[in-house]
């Protein structure tokens, strides 16, 4: 005997139809200026920093590569800064805007995710405007 | 059979010398004619050590057959007891650029060992643990803490839990995940890393729910483990206290809709998080579409104020199951780290084919492409593929 193929209610077939085109929907925002937030080194670490950097065996309080721990702002900041990968006020001279660049660093950080220009931008500003611990 | 179980013993003591994390295989719901992930883990939410009915259903419907049973049916534990144990080698490509790019390592990327103790009917004690794999050599540096196998040692979960039976309510405390969102046996997807679940993100937890046929909730208090604790005991990521809600409702066996919900927050921040999982199996296409979106609102302490940024991250799959034995799956993710920012999005493009030669045994190939806007620096993509041999106990 043959049994009918089971469907879906027409209403839940409809919401999951806008589901799924909803996970496209999104993701276009306006051109970078920069904005007074971003010269913090609070919302660099937590928005930036953090997320992409202080992942188990990378940066993080437990492994610290090359004594690095980016696992909170007071961290990041001593290790960055305090261990002069960061010089304040020369981005160009400061490994840490190195390791972004393909050509410039042996891997490119971080070796999984590849940061956007716009957080690396961010982040050069903040170092040029003398990398201040607020 | 001695010689058997003496190389079986063996190669658990080896597992037990090295480990990892609590994995699941989110594709299997419905596809494997199993609608509730807790009918194969003793998880109620899904992941880690099998049942016996998991272990059955990974010889009988998973694999091309074996015997699913722990030490493959040697050595039966005592009721009272499950064990089990996970190993994984990986071969490993990876190029996000650099001049000594691409990278190739071949290297031991999980080892995990499980333990549950039944203490009646409705109590349980869950303890897992193993050795951090890592893809690069151990760090010399005064900061690199992984020289030592005792560095490398972390147990993930552990939890003491009361559970009224296979469907029902259930309260459980101890470090694990919370239950939110897909949860891959891959650490690496968008969903699980930027919501608060990527590897070893366990936090400290009172978790409660309910379990029924058709329908699930669960409830979750979570804080970070105390910086007193040893790192084996450490978490890694954001650290954060806070709330996680997770509710899921399954259509006819072969769908289902997830609702979910979660705040952290520290002294530095607070992630706002909602989002949608869901899931649908097409018999006739033997093919499951699986996907997940969630939206963050990140808040920092800024200065006297506070500023934050809107993200949303996604996942969208679809995975064929041709043969018994056989699953090849692709996907496209997407993170945006800053919804009012372009050029802030990261997609990836997946490929997955996992081969279950018999039961204990997987083989995977795993490919992924990521790229993002248009980059003034270099070339704005970066590419991995991985070859990957998982056995377990």
């Amino acid at each position: 005997m043959h049994n009918p193929p089971m469907l879906l209610p027409r209403r839940a077939r409809l919401a999951a139809v806008a589901a799924v085109l909803s996970l496209f929907a999104v993701g276009c925002g306006g051109a970078y200026e920069p904005r007074p937030m971003d010269s913090h080194w609070s919302f660099i670490s937590a928005t930036i920093m953090e997320p992409s950097c202080a992942t188990v065996n990378c940066h993080s309080a437990i492994s610290q590569r090359s004594a690095v721990d980016l696992h909170d702002p007071a961290s990041g900041y001593k290790s960055l800064v305090g261990g002069l990968f960061v010089i304040p006020y020369h981005a160009e001279q400061s490994s840490l805007t190195n390791v972004w660049l393909t050509n410039a660093a042996p891997l490119r950080m971080p070796p999984d995710n590849p940061l956007p220009d716009v957080d690396v931008q961010i982040i050069t500003d903040w170092i040029n405007a003398g990398a201040p611990n607020n | 059979m001695r010689r058997l179980l003496f190389c079986a013993l063996a190669a658990g003591l080896f597992i037990l010398g090295f480990a990892g994390r609590a994995a699941a295989y989110p594709q299997f719901q419905f596809s494997s004619g199993t609608t509730r992930c807790s009918q194969c883990h003793f998880d109620p939410a899904g992941g880690g050590l099998i049942t016996a009915w998991g272990r059955d259903e990974s010889a009988d419907t998973i694999s091309r057959g074996g015997d699913g049973a722990f030490l493959h049916g040697v050595w039966t534990p005592p009721s009272w007891v499950a064990l089990g144990a996970d190993v994984r080698l990986a071969g490993l490509y990876n190029n996000a650029g650099g001049y000594l790019a691409p990278e190739w390592d071949f290297f031991p990327m999980q080892a995990d060992a499980y333990a549950r103790f039944a203490f009646g009917e409705q109590v349980s004690l869950y303890l897992e643990g193993g050795i951090r794999g890592d893809t690069r050599p151990p760090d010399s540096s005064v900061g690199g803490q992984l020289s030592t196998l005792g560095d490398r040692f972390i147990s993930t979960d552990h939890y003491l839990m009361w559970r009224a039976g296979a469907t029902g309510a259930y309260l459980r405390i101890g470090r694990f995940y919370a239950p939110y969102g897909l949860r891959f046996v891959e650490h690496i997807f968008y969903v699980q890393r930027y919501t608060g679940f990527d590897i070893y993100n366990q936090t400290y937890n009172l978790s409660g729910g309910y379990v029924s046929e058709d329908w699930e909730l669960h409830v979750t208090a979570f804080t970070p483990p105390p910086t007193s604790f040893p790192d084996q005991l450490q978490s890694v990521g954001q650290r954060e206290s806070g709330g996680a809600v997770y509710g899921e409702k399954r259509f006819n066996g072969m769908a289902m809709v997830g609702l979910q919900a979660r705040i952290g927050t520290n002294s530095e921040m607070t992630r706002y998080q909602g989002g949608a999982v869901g899931k649908v199996w097409l018999e006739p296409a033997k093919l499951l579409l699986l996907g997940e979106g969630d939206f963050t609102r990140q808040v920092v302490t800024v200065g006297s104020g506070s500023a934050g940024v809107n993200q949303f991250v996604s996942y969208l799959g679809g995975t064929f199951f041709p043969v018994r034995g056989l699953m090849a799956g692709v996907a496209y993710e997407r993170y945006q780290s800053d919804l009012s920012l372009s050029g802030t999005g990261l997609n990836a493009a997946d490929v997955e084919v996992n081969y279950f030669p018999s039961a204990h045994f997987e083989l995977l190939a795993f490919g992924r492409y990521q790229f993002f806007g248009p980059s003034a620096n270099d070339p704005a993509t970066a590419s991995m593929f991985m070859l990957q041999f998982h056995y377990y106990l």
